[in-house]
């Protein structure tokens, strides 16, 4: 019996569990650890939003890159949907191209103060006479716009109606999203004549 | 067993907490994605795949492209920039007075030094940086204080990294880009270029099996193999080409009489190939396209 007792010393007898309190400097390293590892994730993790990836820290961090609407990038935008959709026939600088496609800087449908019948033009296509700063013209336009996604599209109209000397008024998503929806799925090539029937 | 509760409790912990990391966690984060929006613009993404791009991303498994191509951009940063663009009727000279005596506005008193700091640097010369950094606010404060005067700026987020500088895309990839993937071609091993982008810088599809074909017909030094079991070599029909014979140049063109065409599988590897864009800003990942970005 007392071999027992003195299980620890006798190599011949059989191991045991013992209980015994884990040392305290474990529990000090744990707590550090953890404590740390918890100032590192409140500070790198999103706090586990799915929309946050690394570099991003956080969701605030996230938003501070969004780019803002309405404001100064409008330009920027509309210029890249002009160059690649408008630009080949109307020309980068807006003046258009003789028998190919009118002006656009210092037109009066572009620069009207009403946005409705500007709008309709890429929406619908032209067909038929237009006149346009007194000059007759009479060609077919495809329906450029519609492909164009509704911020596309006011931001190129924006960048119309704000460039090469033009001073008019801001197009607004909504304002074409609006358009778009009383053209329906029918739209009807427009000309000078129909254009006018419309309100402005 | 006198501690066998102990042991199944630690162990249970144990497992469970992995679970719960491993399985759980991103299921409920990532497990419902379905399709975002294309950032300030109401068209989808990603885009529905065709049914010859689906059927080439098994003809990607099984060739093992992803062995030595990845399908993962990288980034380390993004950076707020203000570009100036016209300064319409005014002088550069009378520009930076205006710019001094705007930095009392207190949305822009923090980045004064640095709006400041870059105008001393700036020659007159358009376009100009006015700001770079990694506030929004001071950027649309800066739009909107210059637009009445007819002052012309464009702002865009320029996503930063190796990955980007190489040209391999124009923002991280994240999860919403590998929604239509099954599996996914992650890759881990860039033996040759990352491919997320590869449909935006080839958009040609003939390029893609010219260079399945052959490889160094295209880029002289590359160590791709030839994919040419994708391809059928074959005797011309009455002498002439067919439509969709591979075009090759002279020392990779078969023997005289013989043509090179696609079999389906390459034609949809190609497919698959050009449909890989990574050019969709996102919220999770933004950039605005600026024309400038010095």
């Amino acid at each position: 019996m007392s071999d027992e007792k003195k299980s620890c010393c006798n190599p011949e007898a059989e191991p045991t569990v013992t209980r015994s309190a884990a040392p305290m400097w474990i529990m000090v390293v744990t707590l550090t650890l953890l404590f740390f590892g918890g100032l590192f994730m409140d500070s790198h993790g999103g706090w586990f939003d799915a929309k946050v990836y690394a570099p991003y820290r956080s969701a605030d961090e996230l938003e501070r890159f969004q780019p803002k609407t309405g404001g100064s990038d409008a330009g920027a935008r509309g210029r890249k949907v002009y160059e690649a959709v408008c630009g080949i026939c109307h020309g980068n600088d807006g003046n258009g191209k003789p028998a190919q496609a009118p002006p656009l800087a210092g037109s009066e449908w572009v620069t009207a103060k009403g946005i409705n019948r500007l709008t309709h033009i890429p929406l619908e296509g032209l067909a038929g006479p237009l006149k346009v700063g007194g000059k007759d013209w009479n060609l077919n336009m495809a329906a450029m716009g519609v492909a164009l996604s509704d911020e596309d599209l006011a931001a190129v109209l924006t960048y119309m109606r704000t460039s090469w000397g033009n001073k008019a008024g801001e197009v607004t998503a909504d304002d074409v999203k609006k358009i778009r929806a009383e053209i329906g799925g029918h739209p009807q090539p427009v000309n000078g004549e129909k254009l006018m029937k419309l309100p402005e | 067993m006198k501690t066998g509760f102990s042991v199944f409790l630690a162990a249970f912990v144990a497992l469970g907490a992995s679970w719960y990391g491993l399985v759980y966690g991103p299921v409920k984060q990532l497990g419902g994605a379905k399709e975002t929006t294309i950032l300030q613009s109401s068209d989808k993404w990603p885009l529905q795949r065709t049914g010859d791009a689906t059927l080439g991303l098994q003809i990607y498994r099984a060739a093992g492209c992803a062995a030595c191509h990845t399908e993962q951009i990288r980034q380390t940063g993004a950076v707020n920039v203000i570009l100036l663009t016209d300064l319409g009727v005014h002088q550069p000279a009378d520009f930076k007075e205006f710019m001094k005596s705007l930095m009392v506005v207190p949305e822009l008193m923090n980045y004064s030094n640095t709006i400041v700091g870059n105008l001393e640097n700036w020659n007159g010369e358009l376009p100009g940086t006015l700001y770079r950094g990694d506030s929004g606010d001071a950027v649309s404060e800066l739009g909107k204080r210059l637009k009445p005067l007819g002052i012309k700026t464009e702002a865009g987020i320029v996503a930063r990294g190796a990955d980007i500088a190489r040209g391999w895309g124009y923002r991280q990839s994240v999860a919403a880009d590998y929604l239509y993937d099954a599996p996914v071609q992650l890759g881990s091993l860039r033996a040759g270029p990352d491919l997320s982008n590869i449909g935006v810088r080839s958009p040609d599809a003939n390029w893609q099996l010219q260079h399945l074909y052959a490889p160094r017909s295209i880029v002289k030094n590359s160590t791709m193999p030839a994919f040419r079991f994708l391809f059928t070599l074959r005797k011309k029909m009455d002498g002439q080409d067919a439509p969709d014979a591979l075009v090759l140049k002279p020392e990779f063109a078969p023997a005289a009489g013989y043509e090179v065409v696609p079999t389906a599988e390459a034609r949809q590897l190609a497919a698959y190939l050009v449909s890989l864009k990574n050019n969709a800003p996102l919220y999770e990942a933004p950039f605005t396209p600026i024309t400038a970005a010095k």
